[in-house]
């Protein structure tokens, strides 16, 4: 009788019911660690003598409280929006791309090369540039795909190494080769024609790098959801055996979805070189593929929670150094916090001690059961 | 021919400098993996544990102090590892990114608290280097293996202990099989959550006497990031090791040797990058000579559930 | 046997007594005032259909599960359970059904693990080998304690976790579906040492579904139903069909209708199959065989025979070392499991939890795993889960799959369910040849029916059916000809009527090929 009155329920709207349970389900887990992390970091700035409401109050200023705030939170979301799509699409075969850091430096120090030498076609570069990015860093992330699916090798393991090996190659590129005239070490500046151009409208040094890294979050939908190498992958990660076991091919979805994952981090370092600095210093920027990791596992690795994920990053980032200039907390505060999230954030028997056992079911997107052994 | 020989004792000394960190880094990984926990946070755990070093041997004006602040921290961050890993059951590597995340964004809030700046920390009292007598007056090794700090004699007898532990007493029989088949160590009356934080916590502890030897050691202060990814080479270091005591210290040791290099050799010759690259493209061909998966811990990365 | 019967036990002291034993998993009854008695030098068979709540029990016993109501008195002394170490200190010793051994360690490091002798600060290595081979001399049981466990054979293996309870001073000894993966022989040979250890004053409670194991071994059995005791039966004094009775709470197993139908042309045929496991052995050696319209194959067998790899190779999931596979005269032997799906051959695996069915899928996804990439599921690059929807919700409606929700995620649903969920997707797609290994696996009575009840449809369809199975009484009622499959090859072909004898010496490797 309870198990007909279920049936006819679910029969009644059955997406709306599906969609509500996942949306709940889905902001659980990252709810929680952002309160855990802001009253962990409320208390740290408590210690040190501070005030932690007028801090978080600048913290929000600085993130959303003008034009130029908002500019620069998303400024500084558009290449986690890419570092974290890198992560979700490996993710959701099954993978920890753990080598979104060293697959952004191939993608930027590919956008410095190609950028420089093409500069003589002004706007029209800017696709070329780009395309040249996914090749190199589609082949860079096939590399722990290969490693993987034909010598039994961890990707965790390999794309670890591979950050330090892609970070050693793009310096010594940016410091021999590319290097530019004059003592600062770096490679030559893109012409300013040849570079994504900013947004206006007060936004500060906003670019539409964060339309091409919105495309990016649809395309990676779309790729998922509705297309058949999707529906292959999603298999493949949700069940080897399963996925083996209807005809699919686990080496060849294995290698594509960290080549796929290798194309978008280093679209992201492209679209940074284009859109912000226009050349490659040494050092470059740091800890924007590790950050995608938290990125991804805050939007569970779902492309419009990679959005709002890179967002919420972007956002403690750019609030931070008003915090830093209005109340003397130091802005490595928003490193800390983020930090603090991602630890938290897939903290299964914590959240399970706050919200009972239904947790388990929840955590769906924020685990890999799999281990390192196996 | 003099040239070369005159070069070999400052460069074996810088071998075992640059190798005394990854060692004590690689140790503390190799309990924390044999206990089943993957610890990528070994970067965040030194990082940690330099700055607290500093910090106590700054307030206290004691090296010894400072030693044991940074153990202190290394401990504690070790335990917060722990604590997300078995007790959560946090997935075990975004835990250990976190860490390290954490350890770089705390060190560099707390430069600015405790120093008032970032960059580079006061200098502060370090461990002087002590020449063994007798030992160090060895031509050409002599120098180079005994005229250095105390944690330098400490890493020379870790090694052997910890192989000791791990492979002739009841407490390395235990942590290995709960890294295996946790089951089997449960079923058999130990627990497999005590087991891993004993194992997580000594890497915590062993990381921090790295930190305290880059910060205290080497340099008599803290700079932010001063660890520069050397977790990462203990990480390979114990994976080009197979995760053996003799093994990832020989494994540290030749990964020190190349970063010797790095600041020896004619950088015309060798591009430094390429010479920093080495051991983890060493790692990556050696995970693909012994085919991945079958060397590292069966259990390593899952979290123990009873039901 | 020097011991035999409840003639001798009925003096013995009670060592062992569960009483009112309760255990609940949120509404779903596992335990149900359960008690039992176990007396000293006496084997109590434990009896019970896979899920009736006999490993919970033991669970319980063993401290790995807390009851919600009930005592335990280990001699005549009521006792608290909470953990492993407890029970060990109680004299009780467990042999799970997966064994929980260290692969890498040794025999005798497996053996002393947890209560290790020392020396100093050290293991005393050498007093555990020699425990170790003190212990085996003891019991007749033969291991060499130096070798690495990954080493040995599963049934060796089972002895080192009778000698890891041994070494701990077990007294009672429980054995959770011990023969489930040793051969015919090992299995006798487990059951000397069984004897052998009872004459030693051990007690020892077997757990198993196999009925015709216990007559021979033990001395008293407790039938466990839907996590209740039905009765305590002694095992002289009974018979299969007593047992079978009060396990299953019929009178026989289910006999199904069949109706004659003409046998046609082979359509699915096996010439000279070689098929390697996962570990390199020949898990297949050389089997042939051709199943026709119209008609049921069944093949029987001990688990572990190369059923899974014959089935896997015929599928296409798996790569054939040499042979040729073909499906109604075409060689499908190069083509991957997708190109013989489209060529008509559906694949019920053995494995629904983790072959059948990607769990955290949606239901119409999960009928769409095989067709997802042909149309109307795709064009092109694209997939349509409207379509997927539409065509999942009459599917689920046609197979009886409750709820026949398209959107339902598949681990929601209960393993009967599940089943008749794969068979949807199976057999919607009118394929010509079925290959159905173990489809009523852990499912209940009336899954079980109603999914019988489909094959014997499409063999009346002309469909050429095979049917693997673990389970004789299901390969006897459904199949036409029954092939005993043993080590890699074929032992031998039988008709339906074939006796339990015959078929228990072919699956024992025994028999003649006999036509």
């Amino acid at each position: 009788m309870s198990e007909e009155n279920r049936v006819r329920e679910s029969e009644q709207n059955p997406a709306f019911r599906v969609a509500l349970g996942n949306a709940a389900g889905a902001l659980l887990f990252p709810v929680i660690a952002i309160v855990i992390s802001f009253i962990i970091g409320a208390i740290i700035v408590f210690v040190t003598g501070d005030n932690p409401v007028s801090a978080y109050a600048a913290l929000l200023e600085g993130a959303v409280g003008s034009p130029a705030a908002i500019g620069r939170t998303v400024l500084n979301a558009t290449p986690l929006v890419f570092t974290g799509l890198a992560v979700a699409v490996a993710f959701r075969a099954g993978l920890f791309n753990i080598g979104g850091e060293g697959q952004f430096f191939i993608g930027a120090i590919t956008a410095a090369w190609l950028g420089y030498s093409l500069s003589s076609l002004g706007f029209g570069a800017i696709p070329v540039v780009l395309a040249g990015c996914l090749v190199t860093g589609f082949l860079w992330g096939a590399i722990p795909g290969v490693l993987k699916a034909y010598f039994g090798a961890h990707e965790v393991i390999t794309t670890i190494m591979l950050n330090v090996i892609a970070i050693n190659l793009a310096y010594y590129l940016a410091q021999n080769p590319l290097r530019r005239e004059g003592p600062i070490p770096g490679t030559e500046t893109i012409d300013a024609a040849a570079r994504i151009p900013l947004i206006g409208f007060g936004l500060g040094r906003a670019n539409w790098g964060i339309l091409i890294a919105l495309l990016a979050a649809a395309f990676v939908y779309v790729f998922l959801w509705r297309t058949r190498r999707g529906f292959e992958l999603r298999a493949v990660g949700l069940s080897p055996g399963a996925a083996n076991y209807a005809g699919m091919s686990l080496g060849v979805n294995t290698m594509l979805a960290l080549a796929i994952g290798g194309s978008l981090a280093a679209l992201g370092g492209a679209v940074e070189i284009l859109g912000v600095y226009g050349n490659m210093d040494v050092p470059f920027v740091a800890n924007v593929g590790f950050n995608g990791i938290g990125v991804a596992l805050l939007g569970r690795n779902h492309p419009v929670g990679v959005v709002l994920g890179a967002l919420l990053f972007g956002g403690l980032a750019s609030g931070a150094q008003q915090m830093q200039f209005a109340t003397d907390v130091p802005l490595q505060l928003a490193s800390v916090l983020l930090a603090v999230i991602l630890l938290l954030v897939t903290a299964t028997k914590l959240v399970e001690l706050i919200v009972g056992k239904r947790a388990r079911a929840l955590a769906a997107g924020t685990r890999l059961e799999r281990g390192l052994g196996a | 021919m003099e040239d070369f020989l005159g070069s070999l004792t400052p460069l074996l000394q810088s071998t075992i400098r640059n190798a005394t960190p990854l060692v004590f880094a690689a140790l503390g990984g190799l309990f924390s993996e044999r206990s089943g926990v993957v610890n990528i946070g070994l970067e965040g755990l030194m990082l940690i544990s330099a700055f607290a070093g500093v910090v106590g041997s700054y307030a206290s004006g004691s090296a010894f102090v400072g030693l044991l602040t940074a153990l202190g921290a290394g401990l504690t961050f070790a335990l917060i590892h722990a604590l997300m890993c078995v007790t959560f059951e946090a997935d075990q590597i975004i835990s250990g990114t976190a860490i390290n995340l954490l350890a770089l964004g705390g060190t560099g809030f707390l430069m600015v608290e405790i120093f008032g700046s970032g960059g580079t920390s006061p200098r502060v009292e370090g461990f002087q280097s002590i020449a063994i007598p007798g030992l160090s007056a060895i031509p050409l090794i002599g120098p180079a293996l005994f005229d250095q700090s105390l944690l330098v004699y400490l890493m020379y007898l870790m090694v052997p202990i910890v192989f000791f532990v791990v492979f002739n007493t009841p407490f390395g029989l235990r942590l290995r099989g709960t890294g295996e088949v946790p089951e089997a160590v449960d079923t058999a009356g130990v627990s497999v959550t005590r087991m891993r934080y004993y194992g997580v916590a000594m890497s915590g502890l062993l990381s921090a006497l790295g930190g305290a030897y880059l910060s205290m050691g080497i340099l008599s202060a803290f700079t932010e990031n001063m660890t520069q990814g050397r977790g990462f080479i203990a990480l390979a270091a114990l994976i080009f090791g197979r995760w053996n005591p003799i093994g990832a210290a020989g494994a540290a040791l030749f990964f020190g040797f190349a970063l010797a290099v790095t600041f020896q050799v004619n950088q015309e010759a060798v591009p430094i990058e390429f010479i920093q690259m080495l051991p983890y493209i060493l790692t990556i061909v050696a995970l693909v000579g012994f085919g991945g998966r079958a060397i590292a811990p069966a259990a390593i990365g899952k979290p123990y559930r009873k039901e | 046997m020097a011991h035999s019967g409840a003639g001798t036990t009925g003096a013995a002291p009670v060592v062992l007594e569960m009483r009112h034993i309760t255990k609940t998993f949120g509404e779903n009854r596992a335990n149900d005032d359960v008690s039992l008695r176990l007396r000293r030098g006496e084997i109590l068979g434990m009896l019970g259909e896979n899920g009736a709540g006999k490993s919970t029990l033991m669970k319980i016993l063993y401290g790995l599960y807390k009851p919600n109501a009930g005592q335990i008195f280990v001699d005549g002394e009521e006792v608290e359970i909470h953990d492993p170490k407890d029970a060990v200190g109680r004299g009780i010793g467990m042999v799970h059904q997966h064994f929980t051994l260290i692969p890498p360690l040794t025999v005798a490091e497996n053996i002393v693990l947890g209560a290790e002798p020392r020396r100093g600060l050290s293991l005393d290595l050498e007093k555990a080998v020699r425990d170790t081979e003190a212990l085996c001399e003891r019991y007749g049981l033969r291991v060499d304690p130096r070798a690495r466990v990954a080493d040995l054979s599963v049934g060796v293996q089972q002895r080192v976790e009778i000698l890891k309870a041994l070494y701990r001073q077990a007294r009672i000894l429980v054995l959770d579906e011990p023969t489930a993966v040793l051969t015919p022989q090992e299995t006798e040979d487990l059951f000397a040492v069984l004897r052998e250890l009872v004459a030693d004053g051990l007690s020892i409670i077997l757990i198993t579904h196999k009925l015709g194991e216990l007559l021979g071994v033990s001395d008293e059995i407790t039938i466990i139903r839907d996590g209740r005791v039905v009765d305590t039966v002694d095992a002289t004094k009974t018979n299969e069909g007593e047992l079978a009775r009060l396990m299953v709470g019929r009178e026989v197993l289910l006999r199904v209708e069949k109706t004659a139908t003409k046998v046609g042309e082979p359509r699915l045929v096996a010439e000279d199959l070689v098929v390697l496991s996962s570990t390199g052995t020949e898990a297949v050696r050389g089997v042939s065989l051709e199943v026709r319209a119209g008609e049921i194959l069944g093949i029987a067998g001990v688990d572990g025979n190369g059923q899974t790899e014959l089935v896997e190779a015929l599928a296409g999931t798996r790569r054939a070392e040499s042979g040729r596979v073909f499906l109604d005269g075409e060689d499908v032997t190069s083509l991957g499991a997708n190109d013989r799906q489209e060529r008509g051959l559906a694949y019920v695996p053995e494995d629904r939890a983790r072959k059948g069915l990607v769990q955290d899928f949606a239901l119409y996804e999960n009928n769409a795993l095989k067709t997802y990439d042909e149309p109307p599921f795709s064009r092109g690059f694209f997939i349509f889960p409207r379509v997927m929807r539409r065509r999942a919700a009459e599917n689920l409606k046609a197979y009886d799959v409750r709820p026949a929700d398209p959107d339902a995620r598949a681990s929601s649903l209960s393993g009967g369910n599940q089943q008749k969920a794969i068979l949807a997707r199976e057999l919607s797609g009118d394929p010509g040849v079925i290959v159905a290994y173990q489809p009523t696996r852990g499912v209940d009575v009336g899954a079980i029916e109603y999914i019988h009840r489909r094959l014997l449809d499409q063999r009346a369809e002309g469909k050429a059916i095979l049917l693997i199975s673990l389970e004789l009484e299901e390969v006897r009622s459904l199949s036409d000809r029954i092939l005993v499959m043993y080590a890699g090859n074929m032992a031998g072909e039988v008709g339906p009527e074939a006796t339990d004898e015959q078929l228990g010496l072919l699956m024992a490797g025994r028999g003649e090929r006999s036509a």
